[in-house]
């Protein structure tokens, strides 16, 4: 049942503690990662990412559920077969975590000598893969002699020195400058795609999310949708905006909602309008480039929900659930003040043809 | 693995400091050990020497007995009995005392030193006597004296060596030094001189020629000393012992080692010394675990196996035993050749001793190590992320 997928998660409960002081961190995970997938992992503090990756890692067990890394069982595995699988895993760590006492060069070869691989081949790939992130000629220093981004660097390359099919990295940005640790994610991702390995990203450094072919988000040990949490860091970001800088708040707001009329009117919007737009708002309208970028997201939304009128057939926005649900909570806001007039069923059912979507059973209103 | 990395000896090296002290402290231990097990080994060696030198093969002696230097008497006329047996060849009698030496070139200088007498007529002392000093202790007032005796007897080997002739005051009475002859000192004894059963009587005229310390009993060759020792047992009375010349050692190296407390302070030295070594080998790599604590959990999590890190710490205590055993070692010789100048005390390293301590060191190291390994049990490798 696990397909070929290198992690099979079904329903993975983990409990820290026994008797009075357990504490439920995760509750019924389920996903599956592919091959040459990059997968973040997201969530605040505390929401149970690191533990979710120390069960794939096969450093913990879970109390319940299935977890299937590289066609092993790991729940209940014995120690040999948990290490085996941790052979068969490239780690990354937050804090680097090298050997102070190797030198990088011996700290890539402490991962490669657990494959038995022979020492003259040994030699070369080592070689190979500090070249490939940059640390050819720092192989023979220390870590204590490396900046912090080198260090990481050396992480990745004794990770990956064994070509591993799964990648986990936890936070390897957490102590990088933005320009270090954005290199760090790139790396780790260009090497990743080269040797088709899923790759399990955690962090909470919004600037790398873009690497990912997918996004998970955990918040209090649960699975949340992307959409969920987008919408509430969102929310929440736009309220303290509101709350600490009313006037900036309507500002930008304004700016979108003028953009979205102006720019959207014709319902068609190129890449190259889109970058004059973006140099426009930067030069003459004196906006920093992530409040652009803000204004464009926020008029995009709204242009979004436009093209969806113009393409009804190919919106998929919009399942069969999704429009029942979409139509049902109109008509009950409408309700909500007690009784529902004439003019908001009109406004109703013209939003609902305008989205192609049919009511069959309003008799019951 | 061939080729692997010796984390446990990198991990040692990365930290001068600490690899110092550690050997310097075991080391010390090394020295400590090697020096107490030396003086014990000692102790025995040279409490026998007059034992192993003198030839025979069954030794009467009084029960009252307990050690060579403090010998009680018994009638001559047992071990005369002996001499009915068809084995035995010959019976010789020993009298044994510490008698006052004055030291020939500074008299008012007086140590007690041993004084044997024997039948020189009779066999026993040819491999501490030649024939003609057999011959001289046949005049009166002539002794041999033991050229290794401690120095405070004066320089009686310069002046024999120079052709001079010498003589001491001994019990009263000048002796004429005619010879010399090695046995070396013990913890008993700081010297000695050997003469004829006459003369020793001249030195002590108040003792009684038919009480004797010790009786020299020679068989036939090819006689089972056990067997005749049982025959005779069975015959004379129990006023006397008869021993084997293994019992016979046996039992002064017994008195030494179990009946006086010598012989249990250095054992209990050497003890103290593998606890020291313990300990300091124990703090060292107990530190080093908590230090790389992180670095072991990261292994882990790599796919190391608990029995790779148990080896490497196992690793650092065997590097750590060898690197403090040979200049412990090399210390300890120098002491020994030191001591032995100044006690004149058979303290040589025998390559068995040296091997020995080795093995004790590197149990010791290996025995801190696994108690060290205790902590490591705990290394979670979750505890990385």
């Amino acid at each position: 049942m696990a397909a070929d997928a290198p992690i099979f998660l079904e329903d993975v409960s983990y409990t820290f503690g026994k008797g009075a002081l357990q504490k439920q961190i995760l509750f019924d995970i389920s996903t599956q990662i592919q091959a040459g997938e990059i997968c973040i992992l997201t969530g605040p503090s505390g929401s149970g990412k690191t533990t979710l990756l120390t069960l794939i890692g096969a450093l913990r067990s879970a109390q319940k559920g299935c977890v299937q890394v590289l066609d092993q069982e790991l729940n209940n595995a014995s120690e040999k077969a948990l290490i085996k699988v941790r052979r068969q895993i490239g780690y990354i760590f937050q804090t680097h975590n090298l050997l102070d006492s190797l030198t990088i060069h011996q700290n890539v070869q402490m991962a490669l000598q657990l494959g038995g691989i022979k020492k003259k081949e040994a030699s070369s790939r080592i070689s190979a893969v500090l070249e490939r992130v940059g640390l050819a000629e720092h192989e023979s220093k220390y870590p204590g002699q490396l900046s912090g981004g080198q260090k990481q660097r050396a992480g990745i390359a004794r990770a990956l020195v064994n070509r591993p099919r799964i990648v986990l990295a936890d936070e390897p940005t957490a102590s990088l400058d933005k320009q270090s640790g954005r290199d760090v994610v790139e790396l780790i991702q260009e090497l990743a795609r080269e040797d088709g390995a899923a790759v399990i990203l955690v962090t909470h450094d919004n600037r790398i999310l873009d690497v990912a072919d997918r996004i998970l988000h955990l918040e209090d040990g649960r699975m949340k949708s992307l959409s969920e949490a987008v919408s509430e860091g969102t929310s929440r970001m736009l309220n303290l905006l509101e709350k600490h800088d009313p006037n900036s708040a309507n500002y930008l707001a304004t700016f979108s909602f003028a953009l979205a009329r102006i720019a959207y009117a014709d319902g068609e919007v190129t890449d190259s309008e889109m970058s004059e737009m973006r140099r426009i708002l930067h030069e003459v309208a004196k906006l920093e480039s992530a409040e652009v970028e803000f204004i464009m997201e926020l008029s995009m939304m709204q242009k979004r929900a436009k093209s969806g009128i113009d393409n009804i057939s190919l919106n998929p926005a919009f399942d069969e659930d999704r429009g029942k649900h979409f139509l049902d909570s109109l008509y009950a806001i409408a309700r909500a003040d007690g009784n529902v007039s004439g003019e908001e069923v009109v406004e109703i059912e013209a939003i609902a043809a305008e989205f192609g979507l049919v009511r069959e059973d309003r008799t019951e209103l | 693995m061939f080729g692997s990395i010796p984390l446990g000896w990198l991990q040692l090296k990365a930290q001068k400091l600490r690899l110092a002290a550690a050997v310097m402290g075991i080391s010390f231990a090394v020295i400590l050990i090697f020096v107490q097990l030396e003086f014990r080994e000692a102790l025995s060696v040279s409490a026998v020497r007059y034992h192993t030198a003198m030839d025979y093969d069954l030794a009467m002696l009084s029960p009252k007995t307990d050690f060579m230097v403090s010998s009680k008497q018994f009638p001559r006329a047992r071990l005369y009995q002996t001499l009915g047996f068809e084995e035995v060849v010959s019976a010789t009698s020993v009298y044994m005392r510490l008698v006052s030496w004055r030291n020939p070139v500074n008299p008012s200088n007086a140590r007690n030193i041993l004084a044997i007498g024997f039948d020189p007529t009779e066999p026993g002392f040819e491999g501490l006597l030649t024939p003609a000093q057999i011959e001289a202790i046949k005049i009166p007032d002539q002794v041999i004296f033991d050229q290794l005796g401690r120095n405070e007897y004066g320089p009686v080997r310069e002046l024999l060596e120079a052709g001079e002739p010498v003589s001491a005051e001994i019990n009263d009475r000048r002796f004429a030094i005619a010879g010399m002859y090695r046995v070396g000192t013990s913890f008993g004894l700081d010297g000695g001189v050997i003469t004829s059963d006459l003369n020793f009587l001249r030195l002590l005229p108040t003792r009684n020629k038919s009480a004797i310390d010790f009786g020299l009993i020679k068989l036939k060759p090819g006689a089972n000393s056990a067997q005749v020792q049982a025959r005779i047992r069975a015959v004379i009375p129990g006023d006397v012992r008869l021993l084997t010349r293994q019992e016979f050692m046996d039992l002064e190296v017994q008195y030494w080692n179990k009946t006086t407390p010598i012989g249990y302070i250095f054992a209990f030295g050497a003890v103290m010394g593998l606890i020291v070594g313990l300990i300091i080998v124990y703090q060292i790599l107990f530190a080093d675990v908590q230090d790389h604590l992180k670095e072991y959990a990261t292994l882990k999590a790599m796919g190391y196996t608990h029995g790779y890190l148990r080896n490497v710490v196992l690793q650092e205590a065997i590097i750590l035993g060898i690197l403090g055993f040979l200049p412990g070692m090399a210390i300890a010789n120098l002491v020994f050749s030191k001591g032995a100048a100044a006690t004149r005390l058979p303290l040589e390293m025998s390559v068995e001793s040296a091997l020995g301590v080795f093995v004790l060191t590197l149990a010791m190291c290996a025995g801190s190590g696994l108690m060290a390994l205790r902590k490591l049990r705990s290394v979670d490798p979750a505890e990385v992320f």
